[in-house]
């Protein structure tokens, strides 16, 4: 007896390249951007050096990084702020996020302290108490 | 003898072919994200408290951290000639190893006496924050930096 002869269908499967490629895609762009957003606090100042600097903590404080570079200009979390809008941006950090607010002043060492006092004035008027000075240990 | 099926063997060909690319983007992905956190700078932090002394500023402050009555170490900081210059409680000093020195010998004598720090204000950040720095090697907790209200 001659057995029936069954077509072979073609292999249905389920084609994970294109897959694979998508999610290697979101992974590079999620990756690259959180490393951006992380740079972006992060501007290139020559920082004061300070032998007695501690290490940072991991901390659930909430935070908000203040960049002053030599000429004066200010940027908070990432944005230029003009010096007669820090106090409303402070307020509105402080609103924002909390009364343990912790304000890390990143400053280049050869900024004059005429344009660090405006920032420190402007936390002790919003009540802002806690403020860390950014540090390298040695010159880089 | 068993014959493996020939279906069989092709996936298992496609899987090793599809993981090879896979692989080697993990691979650039890693060496990418390696490269750049070794050549950022590692930063540490001075932790300083805010504190206001009474008449410095308006009176809408809220709840300001209380200061106490000890007897005050002031560190006044001049800049002279594009060169710092340094005085503890108006005896003027040399250098920084000199202020480091005296506030060694003041911190004998006692730990708790706040410092304040009033630094003129063309002198650059960094003496500033080395004066900082020179208090708390010596063991002083309170050290904290005058400011002067803007008219």
């Amino acid at each position: 007896m001659r057995q029936p002869v069954i077509p072979r269908s073609r292999r249905l499967g389920f084609n994970m390249t294109p897959m694979i490629d998508v999610v290697f895609l979101l992974i590079i762009f999620f990756l690259v951007s959180s490393h951006l957003a992380r740079q972006e606090s992060r501007i290139q100042l020559p920082l004061p050096v300070a032998e007695s600097g501690d290490e940072e903590e991991l901390s659930n404080r909430p935070r908000v990084t203040v960049n002053i570079e030599e000429d004066g200009s200010i940027t908070m979390g990432g944005r230029p702020v003009a010096p007669l809008d820090l106090e409303n941006r402070l307020q509105l950090a402080k609103q924002e996020l909390g009364e343990d607010l912790e304000i890390r002043v990143r400053s280049s060492r050869l900024t004059p302290y005429r344009q660090v006092q405006p920032v420190m004035l402007a936390c002790t008027r919003q009540g802002i108490w806690n403020i860390t000075w950014a540090v390298w240990r040695e010159e880089q | 003898m068993v014959r493996i099926p020939a279906g069989h063997k092709d996936r298992e060909n496609d899987l090793d072919s599809t993981m090879t690319p896979m692989i080697d983007v993990v691979f650039l992905l890693l060496i990418f994200f390696v490269w750049t956190a070794g050549t950022q700078i590692v930063e540490y932090i001075l932790p300083n408290q805010l504190s206001v002394q009474t008449g410095n500023l308006a009176a809408d402050l809220n709840d300001p951290p209380p200061e106490q009555d000890f007897d005050k170490v002031v560190i006044r900081l001049r800049w002279d000639d594009g060169l710092p210059d340094w005085s503890i409680n108006d005896q003027p000093l040399e250098s920084i190893v000199d202020v480091a020195n005296t506030l060694q010998s003041l911190a004998r004598i006692n730990l708790d006496a706040p410092i304040v720090i009033p630094p003129d204000p063309p002198v650059p950040l960094g003496f500033v924050i080395e004066l900082f720095d020179v208090a708390r090697l010596a063991g002083f907790a309170k050290v904290s930096f005058a400011v002067t209200p803007e008219p």
